[in-house]
C-alpha cells in the first residue's frame, strides 16, 4: 500500500492545486514546444539547401539559445510560486506527521506525474506544431521546394534531455525548500508579515537618471551604426531604469500622495493608494519583467515585420539595377560576359533591358575638404571606423556618362562633374595629390545609381573628360600602385518572370564565375532570395518568441492574479465588516488591479514609443529607410498586443474575482 | 425606549441543497438600555455568533425584529446598511480583523474616511481617545509591528472613533494573553463607565465578570440571566460560574 499511497497523494495534490498547476504543465508543454520546434529547424538538412541557409541556421541556432535560457528562468519562476503557494498545505502535512523524507517523497512523485506529462505532450506537439510551423516558415522564406518534413530524433533527446534536467533543478529546489523550512514556517508560509516597503529617492532618482539616459541615447542617436552599437548601451538602461522606477519610484510616487493629507483621506483615494503601495511592493518585479517582455515583443515583431513587409523595395533601393558585372577590363572577359549573357538569355527567354556599358576607374580615399587623400590603410587595420569614414570613388569617362544618360555636355581637361550619394559634394574644387579639377556640376541623378544615404562611407561618382584624366588621378593619389587599370562595367534589367529571372541570374553567374572569378558580380533577383531567407527567418523567429514572450507575460499576470485574489479575499472580509459595502470594494480593488496590471503596458508602450527612432536607425541599416512603413508596422503591432493584453487581463480578473467572491 | 431591541429573533440555516435544516436562533428576545454592558455567554454553537452577525446587521434573521434606537435594522436596504452599520454600530473582533496595508492611525480611521469626514476631524477625536486607550506612541506603526493586546485596543479605538450608539464586541479577549485580556476588560468598563453602551459575546468568564448583566444562551435560546446589582468582579464571576456548571449538566430553565 506504502508504494501506491505517495503516488497517489501526489496526483490527488495535483488535481486540488489544478487552478496553479494546470498553467505550469502549460507553461513547461509551451517552453517544450518551442524548444524543440526550433532545434528541429536547425537540426532540419532541407534547409540547407536554401540559398542563404547559414544566416537563417545562425538565426535558428540563436533562437534555440534564447529559448532554452528564457524556459529555464520561466519555469523556474512560476515553480517558486507554486512551490509558495503551497506552503501551508506542506505545513499540514507536517504536522500531521509526515517527515520531511515522505513530503519530499510526495513532491518527487509530483515532479514525476508533471514531467511525464509535459514531455509527453510537449514532444508530441512538437513534432506537429513543428510540422505546420515548418511550412508557415519556409511560406515566409518564398521557398517553394517541397522538402521533406522529419522528426529530428537528436532534437527529441536534447529536448528531453534538457528539460529532465530543469526539472530535476525544480525538485531539488523544492527538496531544499522544505528541508529548511520548519512546518510552522511552512504553515505561515504564505502569511509572512509584510513590511511597509521601503522606497529610496536615491534608486528612484537613479532609475530617473538611467532612464533619460536611455532614452536620451535612444533620441539622439544619429547614424544607423551608431544605433547598432548603441542600442543595447540604450536597452541596458532603460531596463535598469524600469526595474528601479517599478519598484522605488512607483512607492515613491505613491507616499507622496500620501503625504497630502486632504487628498489621502478621500475615501475614494484612501484604500486605493495604500492598497497600492502593498502591490507594487509585492508586484514591482514582477510587473517590471512584464513591462519589459512586453517591450522586447513589441520591438521585436515591429522591426521584423517592418523589415519583411519593406524587403522588396528595400532591396530596389540598394540594386538601382537587376544584374550589374563590374571586371578588369583586358583581355576578353568583357566580350566573354557578353557571350554567356546573350547565350543564356535565349536560352531562358530572358531579356536583358535598358543595357549599359561603360568604362570606369576605381579607387578609394578619403575626403578632406576638396582633398581626396590615398587610403593606406593596411588591410588587417580596416575597422568599422575605416568603413564609415572612407569614399568609394568611380570615375567615369565623359563620353560615357553622355552616351548613358543621353546628354551632350562637354568638360575641359580640368574639369569633372560629381554625383554623390547621400550628401552633396559642397566643394568648388577637388585634388587628387597634384592634381586639381573645377567642378563644373553637382550632380542631382545619375543612371546607376539613387541618391540615398549609403548605409556604410560614401561613394561618388566623378565624371572626367577622358580614360586619359582618370589614370592621371589614379597615378597622381596611388604613384606607387602598379594596378591601376580601366574596368569594364555593365548595368542591365532584366524583362520576363520572376522565376526565369532568378534561373538566368544563377546560370550567368555560375558562367562569369567561370570565366573569371574575380569580375564582381550583382543580381536583384539572387539576393532578393537570400534576403527572403534572412527576413523570413528573423520575422519567424520574431514572431516566434515574440509568442513565447507573450505566453509568460500572461502566465505572469495569471499567476499575480491568483496571488493577489488569494490575499485579497481577507481584506475584502474585513473592509466589509467595518463598514464599506461590496459594491464599493469591488469598486475600489477593481480600480486597483487594473492600474496594477495596465501599468507594464503603458511602460512598455512609451518604451516602444522612445525606441523608434532608433528601431528605424537600424533598420536603415538593413537599407529600410521607409519611416512611414515602419511607424505603422510599429502602430499595428502595438494594437495587436494591446487586444490581446486587454483579453488576458479580462480572463484573469474573472479568476481573481472567483476567488474573492 | 430601549437602544437595542430582540424580539423573538429566529434564524434557521438550510444546507446548500435544502436537506437539513439547523435552528440556530429558535426565539430570542431582550432589550438592552443606553449605557448598559452585557454579555451574551454560551457554549459553541450555541448561537451566540449567529446572534451577533444579526445584531451586526452582517446576516439577516429568518423571522422576529432587531430595533437599535427604533429602527427596525432587518428592513433596512442594503444599499444603506453597510452605511448605516458604520454610523451606529462599532465593532471588535477577536481576530482584530486590521488592515496590515494601513497604519495604526489609519486603520482607526477607516470608518471615518468612508463616511468623508474632514482630516481636522478625524484628527480631534483621534488624539483624546488613543491616548486614553494608550496607543498614541504607536500611532505610525503598522499592525504587524504591535503586540496583540495594541491591535485590540486598535480595534477598540476604530470602534470608539465613530461615537456608535452600539459597541459590538466579538470574543474580544479570545485572543489576548491575560494580562492584556485584563487591560482591555478595564478599558471596556471605563469607556462604558464613560456612558457607552457595549454588548459583548464571550466564551471568557473573567470577561463576563466584568459586564453589568450576563445573559446565556442555549441551544439558541435565553436560558438564563445575571444582573450585577452590586456585586463585585468576584462574586460576579463565582455566580457566572455557577450558572454554566448548572447549564452544561442540564439544568432546568430560568432557574
Amino acid at each position: 500500500m506504502n508504494k501506491i499511497f505517495y503516488p497517489k497523494l501526489a496526483l490527488t495534490n495535483l488535481k486540488k492545486n489544478a487552478d496553479t498547476y494546470v498553467p505550469y504543465i502549460l507553461t513547461c508543454i509551451g517552453s517544450i514546444i518551442a524548444f524543440y520546434t526550433m532545434i528541429s529547424f536547425y537540426g532540419n538538412k532541407g534547409l540547407d539547401e536554401m540559398p542563404g541557409s547559414i544566416n537563417l541556421k545562425t538565426i535558428l541556432f540563436l533562437g534555440t539559445i534564447v529559448i532554452g535560457i528564457f524556459s529555464t528562468i520561466f519555469l523556474f519562476y512560476t515553480n517558486s510560486f507554486l512551490i509558495k503557494r503551497r506552503k501551508k498545505e506542506l505545513g499540514l502535512y507536517s504536522i500531521l506527521g509526515m517527515e520531511k523524507k515522505h513530503i519530499a517523497r510526495v513532491l518527487f512523485y509530483e515532479t514525476v506525474v508533471v514531467t511525464i506529462v509535459s514531455l509527453t505532450l510537449g514532444l508530441l506537439g512538437g513534432i506537429l506544431i513543428g510540422k505546420l510551423l515548418y511550412l508557415l516558415l519556409l511560406k515566409l522564406l518564398h521557398f517553394t521546394t517541397p522538402i521533406q518534413f522529419y522528426i529530428d530524433g537528436r532534437g527529441l533527446l536534447i529536448t528531453a534531455g534538457i528539460f529532465l534536467a530543469i526539472f530535476f533543478l525544480t525538485l531539488l529546489t523544492n527538496f531544499l525548500q522544505v528541508k529548511m523550512a520548519n512546518p510552522i514556517n511552512l504553515l505561515k508560509g504564505g502569511e509572512q508579515g509584510e513590511k511597509e516597503p521601503k522606497s529610496s529617492w536615491i534608486v528612484t532618482l537613479f532609475g530617473i537618471i538611467s532612464l533619460g539616459i536611455g532614452y536620451g541615447i535612444a533620441l539622439t542617436v544619429k547614424s544607423p551604426i551608431e544605433a547598432i552599437l548603441l542600442f543595447f548601451v540604450a536597452v541596458i538602461f532603460v531596463i535598469i531604469g524600469t526595474y528601479a522606477l517599478f519598484t522605488s519610484g512607483s512607492i515613491a510616487l505613491l507616499k507622496v500622495l500620501k503625504k497630502n493629507k486632504s487628498f489621502y483621506y478621500q475615501s475614494r483615494n484612501f484604500i486605493s493608494v495604500s492598497g497600492m503601495i502593498y502591490r507594487m511592493k509585492q508586484n514591482a518585479v514582477g510587473l517590471a519583467n512584464i513591462c519589459i517582455l512586453s517591450t522586447m515583443v513589441l520591438v521585436t515583431i515591429s522591426t521584423t515585420v517592418s523589415l519583411y513587409v519593406g524587403q522588396e523595395n528595400m532591396m530596389r533601393d540598394q540594386y538601382h539595377f537587376d544584374m550589374l558585372f563590374v571586371g578588369e577590363n583586358t583581355g576578353n572577359d568583357e566580350a566573354l560576359v557578353d557571350e554567356s549573357i546573350q547565350k543564356t538569355a535565349e536560352q531562358t527567354g530572358v531579356n536583358p533591358i535598358d543595357q549599359i556599358n561603360l568604362r570606369l576607374g576605381n579607387l578609394t580615399a578619403f575626403l578632406e575638404g576638396d582633398h581626396f587623400m590615398p587610403d593606406l590603410v593596411a588591410k588587417e587595420d580596416k575597422d568599422t571606423n575605416y568603413y564609415t569614414t572612407k569614399t568609394d570613388v568611380w570615375l567615369i569617362p565623359l563620353e560615357d556618362y553622355n552616351k548613358m544618360s543621353d546628354t551632350a555636355t562637354a568638360l575641359n581637361e580640368n574639369e569633372v562633374m560629381i554625383f554623390s550619394v547621400g550628401d552633396n559634394y559642397n566643394q568648388k574644387t577637388m585634388t587628387f595629390g597634384d592634381r586639381s579639377f573645377s567642378v563644373k556640376e553637382n550632380l542631382q541623378t545619375f543612371p546607376l545609381n539613387n541618391k540615398k544615404t549609403e548605409l556604410v562611407g560614401k561613394t561618388c561618382y566623378i565624371i572626367v573628360k577622358d580614360e586619359g584624366v582618370i589614370a592621371d588621378i589614379q597615378n597622381n593619389l596611388y604613384p606607387d600602385n602598379t594596378s591601376k587599370s580601366l574596368l569594364f562595367g555593365k548595368f542591365f534589367n532584366l524583362e520576363g518572370n520572376d522565376e526565369t529571372k532568378l534561373a538566368f541570374s544563377e546560370n550567368v553567374f555560375q558562367q562569369v564565375e567561370g570565366i573569371n572569378p574575380d569580375i564582381d558580380k550583382a543580381s536583384y533577383y539572387v539576393s532578393l532570395t537570400e534576403w527572403y531567407s534572412i527576413f523570413g527567418g528573423f520575422l519567424f523567429l520574431g514572431v516566434f518568441l515574440g509568442t513565447l514572450f507573450m505566453m509568460a507575460t500572461v502566465l505572469i499576470i495569471y499567476f499575480k492574479q491568483i496571488s493577489e485574489g488569494y490575499e485579497d479575499r481577507d481584506r475584502f472580509e474585513i473592509m466589509q465588516k467595518v463598514g464599506m459595502d461590496k459594491a464599493e470594494v469591488k469598486k475600489t480593488i477593481g480600480k486597483q488591479i487594473l492600474m496594477v496590471f495596465f501599468l507594464p503596458l503603458a511602460g512598455a508602450t512609451i518604451h516602444v514609443a522612445f525606441a523608434f527612432r532608433v528601431m528605424a536607425k537600424m533598420l536603415a541599416a538593413f537599407r529600410l529607410t521607409d519611416t512611414g512603413l515602419i511607424l505603422i508596422c510599429t502602430i499595428v503591432v502595438t494594437l495587436i498586443y494591446a487586444l490581446i493584453y486587454a483579453l488576458v487581463y479580462w480572463w484573469t480578473a474573472k479568476a481573481y474575482y472567483k476567488l474573492v467572491k | 425606549m430601549s437602544l437595542l431591541e430582540v424580539k423573538s429573533l429566529q434564524k434557521i440555516y438550510t444546507t446548500r441543497f435544502g436537506g437539513n435544516q439547523v435552528q440556530a436562533l429558535s426565539n430570542v428576545s431582550f432589550s438592552v438600555e443606553n449605557g448598559e454592558y452585557l454579555a451574551i455567554m454560551g457554549e459553541s454553537g450555541s448561537g451566540k455568533t449567529t446572534l451577533l452577525n444579526i445584531l451586526a446587521s452582517l446576516d439577516k434573521p429568518t423571522g422576529g425584529e432587531v430595533f437599535l434606537d427604533g429602527n427596525n435594522i432587518v428592513k433596512i436596504k442594503d444599499s444603506e446598511i453597510s452605511a448605516f452599520r458604520r454610523d451606529n454600530l462599532g465593532f471588535v473582533f477577536q481576530d482584530f480583523n486590521l488592515l496590515d496595508t494601513f497604519s495604526i492611525q489609519d486603520n482607526i480611521f477607516l470608518p471615518l474616511v468612508l463616511s468623508q469626514k474632514p482630516y481636522e476631524e478625524m484628527n480631534k477625536r483621534l488624539k483624546p481617545l488613543s491616548k486614553k486607550l494608550g496607543i498614541d506612541e504607536i500611532l505610525a506603526k503598522y499592525p504587524y509591528e504591535i503586540s496583540g493586546g495594541q491591535k485590540q485596543r486598535t480595534a477598540v479605538a476604530r470602534a470608539l472613533i465613530t461615537n456608535p450608539k452600539l459597541i459590538l464586541a466579538d470574543e474580544p479577549t479570545g485572543a489576548l494573553d491575560s494580562k492584556a485580556a485584563m487591560n482591555l476588560l478595564k478599558i471596556f468598563s471605563e469607556i462604558n463607565e464613560a456612558g457607552q453602551t457595549i454588548l459583548m459575546v464571550t466564551h471568557s468568564i473573567a470577561a463576563a465578570s466584568h459586564a453589568k448583566r450576563v445573559l446565556f444562551i442555549k441551544d439558541g435560546e435565553i436560558y438564563n440571566q445575571i444582573y450585577r446589582g452590586s456585586m463585585n468582579n468576584d462574586e460576579m464571576y463565582q455566580k457566572i460560574s455557577m450558572t454554566l456548571t448548572v447549564l452544561a449538566t442540564g439544568g432546568v430553565k430560568g432557574e
